[in-house]
């Protein structure tokens, strides 16, 4: 009774606005108060962020997302879209997807893609002569595409919670980065179909594949060109660890958005490094406060009794899966994924394991769902940042965007029920 | 003279942090070539990386509560009249502060006990050192929400 008088005021507290860091660092001290732990535990538990090697990847790729949506890279990445896909039937969805779901993976799936790119793509879209309620459910759903890409840091995030988790399977990050490159395709594949089909009446001219465009096009991104093979070259060839990547990221985005494009100037620096950080710091935070409080609750035993309690419920892992979906999707809807992931994780995952999902394959599961969230009314995040970006009340947003998180929804329970995507 | 010294705090925050990114992307970045290209490194540059990342969260997250931008659930107060907001916010800025300055306090304590106990993180960096900055982020993210509650509605800001 009193338990549940405490969840109540605590999720009110958070509904009012309350920081969830706070929240979840109440609820630590509670626990550990009534359980007559001394509380310097919680100290000890934010200190073990400097156990975790895999972390430095996320200040320092958020840092390089923040220089690149800083300088015009967003521009140079849609120029050269369009030159080399400029052939294509239906050209600008295929730009606007594939652009879309590179630099969220770049820029760490916090919002900006929609407003980098949306402002390049949506009367790009239009002056091609799409309508302009598809152009912006396109844009609005294509900014959440991207998450499951390496070197998406939600995806970091889950394999750093799952790894402090103690599981006994390993949870390796390459395997991460690699499982989520076809659901990812998936994802692109079946929003394109579907942008063909209701586009199928528009007219669209195509324009043939002009070398010299191309060729221009290429040339003025070519220092940036080499990032993603630094990424996925370092990573799937062993050279060098995700962590390391993200320093050489940071130290190669650095370098030539300063110097060589010169479109950062050196006295934007701190202002931009003091942006990225206050992400990372609240990120971090919530990251510490939560191993506080996911270590109190494996001392009551909660992920085990929920576990036992799920099997004495559930007997079919198709059912815990449905179950699981429905719960992610309401809860991608209200918290962000990095809040999501620190709190949902360590009580998720010990009871998918026990239902016999990999590891890696409920991560896929869990940033897919939680990338509806994004999209999903009343508060998806990016429906707001559309809603802003475009001057448009936020209904419209709701309207345009819906077939398309339809579309999504589809992949998703594709992505959730065929496992054999990922090995 | 108030107003200088604040000044100068917040300064020094952002400079801080600025020292620590660039050292951190150096740290790592010379790590990588000295053991690739000389198979050697800095034995203790691993672990000064792992606690800088500490620091510069800790540090974020310092900078982030000057102006409420720490990640929240925002359903009530969108459907309330800005003097109702500002008055719901002054009570989860309260609530906010408590919280923050119980974790400093126990983190003050935590790092007196390890000051005494004189473990060694690396080299002869002795540990308290590099956990100075928990009791420290935790109490400065408390007066800050505390000020923010009790600042007249003509300040208050988003």
């Amino acid at each position: 009774m009193e338990i549940a008088l405490i969840i109540l005021v605590l999720v009110l507290l958070a509904f009012a606005g309350t920081p969830l860091f706070v929240i979840i660092t109440a609820a630590a001290i509670l626990g550990f108060y009534y359980n007559g732990i001394d509380l310097s535990v919680i100290t000890i538990e934010i200190y073990r962020i400097t156990s975790t090697p895999l972390l430095l990847a996320l200040p320092l790729f958020t840092f390089a997302g923040y220089l690149l949506s800083e300088s015009n890279t967003s521009k140079r990445l849609v120029h050269l879209s369009r030159s080399l896909l400029g052939w294509l039937p239906a050209e600008m969805v295929a730009v606007t997807l594939f652009a879309c779901a590179l630099f969220t993976a770049f820029t760490g799936a916090t919002g900006v893609t929609i407003v980098a790119l949306g402002a390049l793509l949506y009367p790009a879209l239009k002056q091609v002569g799409y309508s302009d309620r598809f152009s912006l459910g396109l844009v609005t759903s294509a900014g959440s595409l991207g998450l499951l890409l390496p070197p998406s840091l939600p995806l970091i995030l889950y394999v750093v919670v799952a790894q402090q988790l103690n599981l006994g399977e390993s949870i390796s990050i390459t395997d991460a980065f690699i499982a989520g490159i076809l659901p990812t395709l998936l994802m692109l594949f079946l929003l394109g179909i579907w942008s063909l089909w209701v586009s199928r009446k528009a007219v669209i001219p195509l324009t043939p594949f002009d070398g010299k465009t191309a060729w221009a096009a290429l040339k003025e991104a070519k220092w940036e060109l080499p990032l993603p093979l630094f990424v996925l070259g370092g990573i799937y060839g062993g050279l060098f660890a995700v962590s390391e990547a993200a320093a050489m990221t940071a130290l190669y985005v650095l370098l030539i958005e300063v110097f060589v494009y010169k479109e950062i100037r050196l006295r934007d620096l701190p202002r931009i490094m003091s942006e990225s950080m206050t992400v990372v710091g609240g990120i971090l935070l919530i990251l510490g406060v939560s191993l506080a409080f996911t270590n109190f609750l494996i001392d009551i035993e909660i992920p085990l009794k929920l576990f036992e309690w799920t099997q004495a419920q559930i007997t079919s892992k198709y059912t815990f899966l449905a179950l699981l979906n429905i719960i992610l999707l309401i809860l991608g809807a209200f918290l962000d994924i990095f809040s999501a992931l620190v709190i949902m994780v360590p009580l998720i995952l010990p009871v998918a394991i026990g239902y016999g999902i990999n590891p890696i394959h409920l991560g896929i599961i869990f940033l897919a769902n939680m990338q509806l969230g994004y999209l999903t009314p009343p508060v998806g995040i990016n429906l707001f940042i559309a809603s802003y970006r475009f001057n448009r009340p936020i209904e419209d947003i709701y309207q345009a965007s819906l077939p398309f998180l339809l579309v999504l929804l589809v992949a998703v329970l594709i992505i959730t029920y065929l496992p054999l995507l990922y090995y | 003279m108030l107003l200088r010294m604040y000044r100068f705090l917040l300064r020094f925050e952002e400079s801080l942090l600025v020292i620590i990114l660039l050292c951190t992307i150096i740290f790592a970045v010379a790590q990588i070539f000295l053991r690739n290209f000389f198979h050697s490194g800095i034995p203790w540059g691993d672990s000064l990386v792992r606690i800088m990342v500490l620091w510069l969260g800790l540090i974020g997250a310092m900078i982030a509560s000057r102006n409420h931008r720490h990640i929240k659930i925002d359903i009530i107060s969108r459907h309330l009249t800005p003097p109702n907001q500002i008055r719901l916010r002054r009570f989860t800025d309260i609530i906010t502060s408590a919280v923050c300055l119980v974790v400093a306090w126990y983190a003050y304590v935590f790092v007196r006990i390890e000051y005494q106990d004189g473990m060694i993180a690396f080299e002869n960096v002795p540990v308290w050192v590099t956990e100075v900055i928990i009791p420290l982020a935790f109490f400065t993210m408390a007066v800050r929400y505390l000020i923010s509650a009790l600042l007249p509605d003509s300040m208050q800001s988003d």
